[in-house]
């Protein structure tokens, strides 16, 4: 049940993209308005499904892959669809249901059976992940933001009105935008990410190496790398080296390295999935 | 009588600059035109507008071209002109034409500069200036009243008047586009040429302050910061100055740059990155253009602010397109209801006089019925309410039907006739 109750969500998102991308290119008001209609809708059903997963399974659905990235989705639309409305940008929804969909559209391709080892499901374990997946959420958007940036900082230095050149916020207020996404993701992703680093010490004091921790479990891995870019992007810009551009294209190659530490989950076996 | 509605006039379009300016007439000469051409009785109502683009009459008269013609020739007769001469230049709309243009000018959608604010302001004062001569009556106010109505919804509707199409306010929608809200930032201006001055001022309107003003000549620089609320910096000291501010505007006769790329990367460094606007006024450029390739400094010249403003043109040019389809539905609309309007005083007159009728022989019947209790009269009334009523709806929707299809004015006579009803009723609602 919650499975329909989710991919009619899923499809809402999808229709949702495909209507904001529309509405960028055509610059049509009304399609924007119905892309935040159905993105609302696609929200409530997803809220009915993981609530509907949750009453099922009885405990948290936030432990295997496919569950994180659905409450990832969740939470990004829920902070998306706060910023468009707050910031007023009508346009934000083409740049992060895309890259919504990037991670959705991975679910039903052999993604949806992992799950953590079950002596791994503790009390603990669902913290750590709840918290790395809300850091995540708003690392999405982090991604759309710099990306609308990028494209509206080109269209400004090129000195040609593309097509988006009109329906793209003011640089300053994107480049906030990217600020404040990192700064909210950043805290959550590494206290997740120490509260699991913790857990691995326990497991550590069984008599294991980190290097063969870390060797055994490609996400872990490439969740330190992520950290670290974005550690990298938050320090650049408090010392004010990093600012617009360079801080844009970093949040790019963090969300890239993102994509690939899913993909770490996804596609090699560790102590996250088997 | 949507056929009596007119308009004659002269534009942009059809006569050249000496021609419109020759004609413009004050206001004091318009009410002596107004109130002459209407005495004459060739037209029930009238108005006239008259701008630096065009002169048009709008009005409302069986013979529309004795109409028009009058005013023309009173109007040409005010100025020492020949009104054979301007005949040629004059077009003439009748009915939904007539409409159409009216909303069409309102809307700015026939305007030199599209999509420009002021013409509706002036329709607007034309109108008030004909009311106050008291020559406007039922129709030329529902035709104005309509005209603004839709010139509204075309500016809010459509963006037709939301880009820059002169160059200083070209470069202030490029300063919003990079630093979103304009409030609490700084501008230097280098130079006093007259372009960076007006630039600098349209900055000013959009809430940004303070201004710093810089001239090689410091008693000019004390002159400019003074007629702009602003502070003088020593010419030598500009470039710290840039450290602090987020829009330069460059306009002096420099023969060459006076900011180059090293001075400009110095200077972000200093601030952090923050973004630095250049709006390039000065030719020979005072700005090296390469300025605009370092992160976070931009950099427009004169030409690169003309193409933004010839894009905004284009961009005007279609969402005018979208105004049209507007205006276009309105019309049909208006047009509809001017017909009804032909006929809803006969339709008003007709239920008046079938109500005294009913309420006549209601007390009649009831002053023969002295015993008759509160649910028998009830009855009585209703039941003669339904009698006029179902008598009434043959009539009505035919009125209704025939107006629409252009042929209101034979109906009304037809049951005027019928109905015994009074001449008011057949001539329309009085101005």
């Amino acid at each position: 049940m919650n499975a329909v109750v989710f991919d009619v969500a899923l499809t809402a998102y999808i229709v949702a993209a495909a209507a904001a991308l529309g509405s960028l290119f055509g610059r049509r008001e009304d399609l924007a308005r119905f892309a935040r209609l159905l993105t609302v809708a696609g929200w409530a059903c997803h809220t009915g499904a993981i609530i509907l997963r949750w009453v099922d399974l009885r405990r948290a659905p936030v432990l295997t892959l496919a569950e994180g990235v659905s409450v990832v989705i969740w939470v990004a639309v829920l902070f998306g669809l706060w910023i468009e409305h707050r910031y007023g940008i009508t346009t934000f929804g083409a740049f992060f249901l895309p890259a919504i969909l990037a991670l959705g559209l991975g679910l039903p391709t052999g993604l949806r059976g992992l799950a953590l080892e079950p002596q791994l499901q503790s009390g603990w374990a669902v913290v750590h992940v709840a918290l790395i997946l809300v850091g995540l959420a708003a690392l999405v958007l982090n991604f759309g933001s710099a990306l609308m940036y990028v494209l509206q900082e080109r269209q400004i230095k090129a000195k040609r009105r593309g097509a988006f050149y009109y329906g793209l916020p003011a640089l300053e207020t994107l480049d906030h935008l990217t600020l404040v996404t990192l700064t909210v993701g950043f805290p959550f992703l590494t206290v997740g990410l120490v509260l699991g680093i913790l857990q691995a010490w326990g497991v550590l004091q069984a008599g294991r190496s980190w290097g063969g921790l870390l060797a055994g479990d490609p996400l872990a891995l490439f969740s330190l790398v992520m950290w670290l870019v974005y550690a990298a992007t938050l320090s650049g810009r408090a010392v004010g080296l990093w600012r617009g551009r360079r801080a844009a294209y970093f949040a790019i190659v963090g969300f890239c390295v993102l994509l690939a530490t899913l993909g770490a989950g996804a596609f090699f076996h560790g102590r996250h999935g088997s | 009588m949507i056929h009596t509605v007119f308009v004659a006039g002269l534009s942009h379009r059809t006569a050249p600059i000496d021609v419109r300016e020759h004609l413009a007439l004050d206001e004091d000469k318009l009410r002596e035109v107004l109130s002459d051409v209407a005495g004459r009785g060739v037209c029930s109502e009238l108005m006239i507008l008259s701008t630096c683009n065009r002169v048009e009459v709008y009005g409302v008269a069986e013979v529309p071209g004795e109409a028009h013609g009058a005013a023309f020739r009173h109007m040409t007769a005010q100025r020492g002109m020949d009104f054979q001469a301007l005949e040629p230049l004059l077009y003439t709309k009748t009915g939904p034409e007539a409409v159409l243009h009216a909303f069409r000018v309102a809307a700015s959608l026939d305007s030199m500069v599209l999509g420009e604010p002021q013409i509706l302001g002036q329709v607007k004062d034309a109108f008030a200036l004909a009311q106050s001569c008291r020559v406007v009556g039922p129709t030329l106010h529902a035709l104005m009243s309509q005209a603004f109505a839709v010139a509204k919804r075309v500016r809010t509707e459509t963006e037709i008047g939301r880009y820059a199409v002169s160059v200083s306010f070209a470069a202030v929608e490029l300063a919003r586009k990079i630093f979103g809200t304009l409030d609490g930032k700084t501008v230097l201006l280098i130079g006093a040429g007259e372009m960076g001055e007006l630039a600098a001022r349209h900055l000013q309107d959009q809430g940004t302050l303070p201004v710093y003003v810089a001239n090689r000549t410091w008693g000019r620089a004390q002159d400019l910061a003074r007629d702009l609320a602003g502070t003088a910096v020593r010419y030598e000291n500009f470039p710290s100055v840039m450290a602090e501010v987020d829009i330069v505007i460059t306009s002096t006769a420099a023969p060459e740059p006076i900011i180059s790329v090293a001075d400009v990367e110095a200077v972000l460094r200093a601030r952090h990155e923050r973004p630095l606007f250049f709006i390039d006024i000065a030719v020979p450029r005072n700005v090296e253009p390469a300025v605009n390739d370092l992160a976070n400094a931009f950099c427009y010249d004169v030409d690169d602010l003309r193409s933004v403003v010839e894009s905004n043109l284009r961009e005007r040019q279609r969402e005018a397109q979208r105004g049209e389809g507007l205006v276009e539905r309105e019309v049909g609309k208006f047009v509809d209801r001017l017909k009804d309007l032909e006929v809803v005083p006969t339709i008003v007159s007709l239920r008046e006089k079938l109500e005294a009728i009913r309420r006549g022989e209601v007390a009649r019947a009831l002053g023969r019925l002295p015993g008759a209790d509160e649910a028998t009269k009830q009855a009585i009334e209703a039941l003669s309410q339904a009698i006029v009523n179902k008598v009434l709806h043959g009539p009505t929707v035919k009125l209704r039907d025939s107006s629409r299809a252009g042929q209101g004015r034979r109906w009304v006579e037809v049951i005027s006739e019928v109905f015994g009803l009074g001449a008011k009723s057949r001539t329309g609602p009085e101005p």
